[in-house]
């Protein structure tokens, strides 16, 4: 299916797309900010994120909350998040009100400063330590990814630390920080901005210029701190850790440093966990929760993530008894895709799944908005929202073979498992 | 082409606007009692289809908790000759999202698929709901695996906090207050003659809806649903409404101990309303004010004011009984107290006046402008049409929905928070650090204070 795509630059760097669809009244307008927690500072980690909060205090025509406020009392939709390459931000609005949006979106990038103070802050570096309590230290497994992170990338990798940052790191903060961030990071040509759904392309062009084309463009941005480039890209050998209490199930994750999202190598590695964990008719459903019972679900997915290197992640929740024996048959079904070449029928059930669902996520105005701000961030090219599936079928069953060998090994593995039990965490290996 | 600055000082003037209609929605009733109600969605080549069934939680017995539940997640593990892996396959095969579950009110079995696959969707659909086989080994490792979920969901601070809520909140005799997915004691024994007694006296076309939206015409679904479910026969009958009572007269705090939390789980909450209720609409606003949206009274006083949590909100649960209304949050442990009685105080603040003209506004045109939002997905829409099916509600009444949003008055409000709020009898649980946290929870007075092991849910 053929998404319209009409994409245009502003003087101060902005990439705007437009993608017209009229269905219904309403528009999502969707602002991927090239900023993630890749960008911060050792002893600033969390920063990305907290500023991402910060967006939504008021700017120097906005109140207070009153972005919230704006868009909700004209029945629109909005949340920000933020990620390792990326921060977002995204209000979707009956189609009347994408003025408003306009308004408070390039209020925030072009007017932040004048309203930012100490007490604002102070508030949300308290919200955001309760949603890390909330979703990391009160939650069972809440952790697993930061510890992935740690386990698969070195301390000087940007992806080492979690974007949701550590309590010190949070506290450390300070309002200089916060403005030094919004200097270095939110500037027109570090963005992309797409609109999606009913406008009318001339009119709404005219709109973005008159709200974001005043903006003065920022400096150039910064190169990423540490070390981004992985040499040699494969870890070297398998990192473990056991995490014993504070779990009702035990849990094993495995994660394998595999090529970044957007390279030949990924879209071969996804087709790989595609056979591996979509739908119950995959490999690990079938044989590990329906056949053997040695999990009680299962679960293979990549992270479309462009620093560096992308993971390869495979979950296996048990029960009661052995995670060795859990552990080893996960591996299996990992290392039988490097042994042997998937067959047709099976290739071709990974890519109508993909196909599916893709189309299916795409009804929605804000889902299609935020996958072409996406693919402009990464690739500039945001026509792959129609195009990327040709990248899926292209992989052969020769291609996930070699990819399943050459990445998915023992020396490129990290293992980390979940136990329930007396609440003493064994010391994390270093990686 | 860099423009002069514009004006910022206001927001600028909404565009032109355009009017939002709901889908037509058609009805057709099969000669075996089936209804059909279908609506058409074209903008993707995409089609939703879903077999609402009166076999959800209410049609189980009090000692068989988790059965309906049981019962439809087993459909898809064998039928028609076709077994758990085969029919697995087809469905991937297929491309089509398949999903079976339930909720208080009804089962339900559905897919979402690409239209040129409707046919063959269709044809398996009606296999699992007509001829499920229930297969022993599959009955087994289904009940394992649900028994699995229960010691995880009693393990998760949220979900266990959930579960002791509606514990207290409702009298021990109303299926309510135990969990829809059932306990540890209630799915032990069920075996597979219980599951296929259930499916064989539930899942029937007089007690069926079959909902659809998307790519396809109203003819073209009654024709296959001729085709499928038309010789599909037998009578279910009509289920005698249970009893719905609240369990305490007076207020309950309920400390659902974890030693060493860093964060409590709190619910506040009560017996709230049922879905055909004349009120719904004024409860909805005032909800929507109280604790609905993120500008709401209490995630603003919570949160935006005091940073305890990362998010405060109110529900109203409505089914065909009256269903619980609660306020849940995660808060730092060392702000318990102080935000169980900012909640108390919010509920009571919207019993004492008139909300101001301009929150009233801003609630309904929330409230007006975000349903379309949920209307854009052909699941969006089905789940409209399984609401109409599911409370006999008029086939026009989504025409009609954002109308009736509008008209809620100040004085509707106020008389909704009266009689649907019950702040001097609510059930205050707190999923947190017991040892740290009783003192100041018996200090602020509101009732007595009951510690609970999460283990004793099962009891």
């Amino acid at each position: 299916m053929q998404i319209p795509i009409e994409r245009f630059e502003l003087a101060n760097g902005l990439r705007v797309v437009l993608s017209e669809d009229h269905t219904n009244p309403v528009v999502g307008v969707n602002l991927w900010y090239n900023v993630g927690s890749r960008n911060e500072l050792p002893g600033r980690t969390g920063l990305a994120h907290l500023f991402e909060h910060m967006m939504f205090q008021g700017s120097q025509h906005v109140p207070e909350t009153g972005h919230i406020a704006h868009v909700e009392r004209v029945g629109g939709s909005l949340n920000g998040s933020t990620w390792l390459d990326r921060t977002n931000f995204y209000d979707t609005v009956p189609s009347d009100r994408l003025e408003l949006v306009l308004w408070l979106e390039s209020d925030r990038l072009g007017c932040f400063l004048p309203a930012l103070t100490r007490e604002k802050l102070d508030n949300q570096r308290d919200v955001v330590k309760n949603e890390r309590r909330q979703r990391v230290d009160n939650a069972p497994y809440g952790d697993w990814d930061e510890r992935l992170q740690a386990m698969l990338f070195p301390p000087d990798h940007p992806y080492h630390h979690p974007v949701i940052g550590s309590m010190e790191d949070l506290d450390a903060a300070s309002l200089d920080d916060v403005a030094d961030f919004f200097r270095t990071y939110y500037a027109p040509n570090n963005a992309v901005l797409t609109l999606c759904g009913d406008f009318d392309p001339a009119e709404a062009r005219r709109l973005v210029e008159r709200w974001f084309g005043p903006i003065p463009r920022g400096p150039a941005v910064p190169p990423l701190p540490g070390r981004p480039v992985l040499e040699p890209f494969k870890l070297g050998r398998e990192v473990r850790h056991t995490s014993r209490g504070g779990v009702p199930l035990p849990r094993v994750y495995l994660a394998w440093r595999v090529p970044v999202y957007g390279s030949p190598d990924y879209y071969a590695a996804d087709v790989a966990s595609e056979l591996l964990a979509a739908g119950k008719s995959s490999r690990l459903y079938r044989r590990l929760v329906r056949e053997r019972r040695v999990a009680r679900s299962v679960a293979a997915f990549l992270l479309p993530v462009v620093t560096g290197s992308s993971a390869f992640i495979v979950r296996g929740n048990g029960d009661a008894g052995d995670t060795a024996e859990l552990e080893r048959a996960l591996l299996d079904e990992v290392e039988r895709l490097a042994a042997e070449l998937p067959g047709p029928a099976e290739m071709e059930r990974a890519i109508t799944g993909l196909e599916a669902r893709h189309l299916f996520e795409l009804q929605k105005v804000n889902e299609r908005a935020d996958q072409i701000s996406m693919l402009t961030t990464y690739f500039d090219a945001p026509e792959l929202i129609s195009t990327e599936l040709d990248r899926y079928r292209a992989v052969t069953a020769e291609d996930v073979r070699r990819v399943a060998a050459e990445y998915l090994t023992a020396d490129n593995r990290a293992v980390l498992t979940y136990l329930p039990g007396a609440d003493v965490a064994a010391p994390a290996e270093a990686a | 082409m860099s423009a002069p600055a514009p004006d910022r000082s206001a927001a600028p003037p909404r565009g032109p606007l355009r009017p939002f209609h709901f889908a037509e929605v058609h009805r057709r009733t099969l000669p075996n009692g089936l209804a059909v109600l279908a609506a058409e969605v074209r903008n993707f080549p995409i089609v939703t289809v879903d077999v609402v069934l009166d076999a959800g939680g209410l049609a189980e017995p009090a000692e068989r908790t988790g059965l309906a539940a049981f019962a439809a997640g087993l459909l898809e593990s064998g039928a028609a000759g076709r077994d758990a892996a085969e029919i697995a396959e087809r469905v991937d095969d297929l491309g089509i999202s398949l999903d079976s579950g339930v909720s208080w009110d009804t089962a339900q079995c559905g897919f979402t698929c690409l239209r040129s696959r409707l046919e063959p969707g269709f044809e398996l659909l009606a296999d699992l709901v007509r001829h499920p086989a229930f297969p022993e080994g599959e009955v087994e490792r289904v009940r394992e695996e649900r028994l699995s979920s229960v010691v995880q969901r009693r393990g998760t601070p949220s979900s266990a906090a959930d579960e002791a809520a509606n514990r207290w909140i409702f009298s021990p005799d109303t299926l309510f207050a135990r969990p829809l997915a059932g306990m540890l004691r209630t799915l032990q024994g069920v075996g597979r003659a219980e599951v296929a007694a259930f499916h064989a006296a539930r899942y029937r076309p007089d007690a069926a809806t079959l909902v659809a939206a998307g790519d396809a015409s109203v003819d073209e679904i009654v024709a296959l649903a001729e085709r499928w479910l038309g010789d599909w026969e037998g009578g279910a009958g009509a289920l005698a409404p249970p009893a719905v009572r609240p369990r305490a007269e007076g207020t309950t705090v309920v400390l659902l101990d974890r030693p060493g939390a860093v964060q409590s789980e709190i619910r506040v909450g009560h017996v709230g309303i049922e879905r055909t209720a004349p009120d719904f609409f004024a409860v909805t606003v005032m909800n929507t004010i109280l604790g609905g949206a993120f500008t709401s009274r209490l995630n603003m006083n919570l949160r935006e004011r005091l940073g305890y949590t990362y998010g405060a909100s109110t529900t109203f649960a409505a089914r065909r009984q009256p269903g619980p209304f609660s306020m849940s949050a995660a808060v730092q442990t060392e702000a318990t107290a102080h935000a169980v009685s900012e909640t108390l105080r919010e509920l009571r603040g919207m019993q004492e006046a008139e909300v101001a003209p301009a929150e009233l506004d801003d609630a309904r045109n929330y409230l007006a402008g975000v349903f379309p939002l949920g209307l854009q997905t052909t699941d969006g829409v089905s789940g409209k049409l399984s609401t109409i099916a599911t409370y006999g509600l008029p086939d026009d009444y989504y025409q009609h929905y954002r109308e009736r949003l509008l008209a809620v008055t100040a004085a509707d409000v106020l008389a909704a928070a009266r009689a649907r709020l019950w702040p001097d009898r609510a059930v205050v649980v707190v999923g947190g650090d017991a040892a740290r946290l009783r003192g100041e929870l018996e200090a602020l007075e509101i009732g007595p204070v009951v510690v609970m092991d999460p283990d004793e849910l099962e009891s």
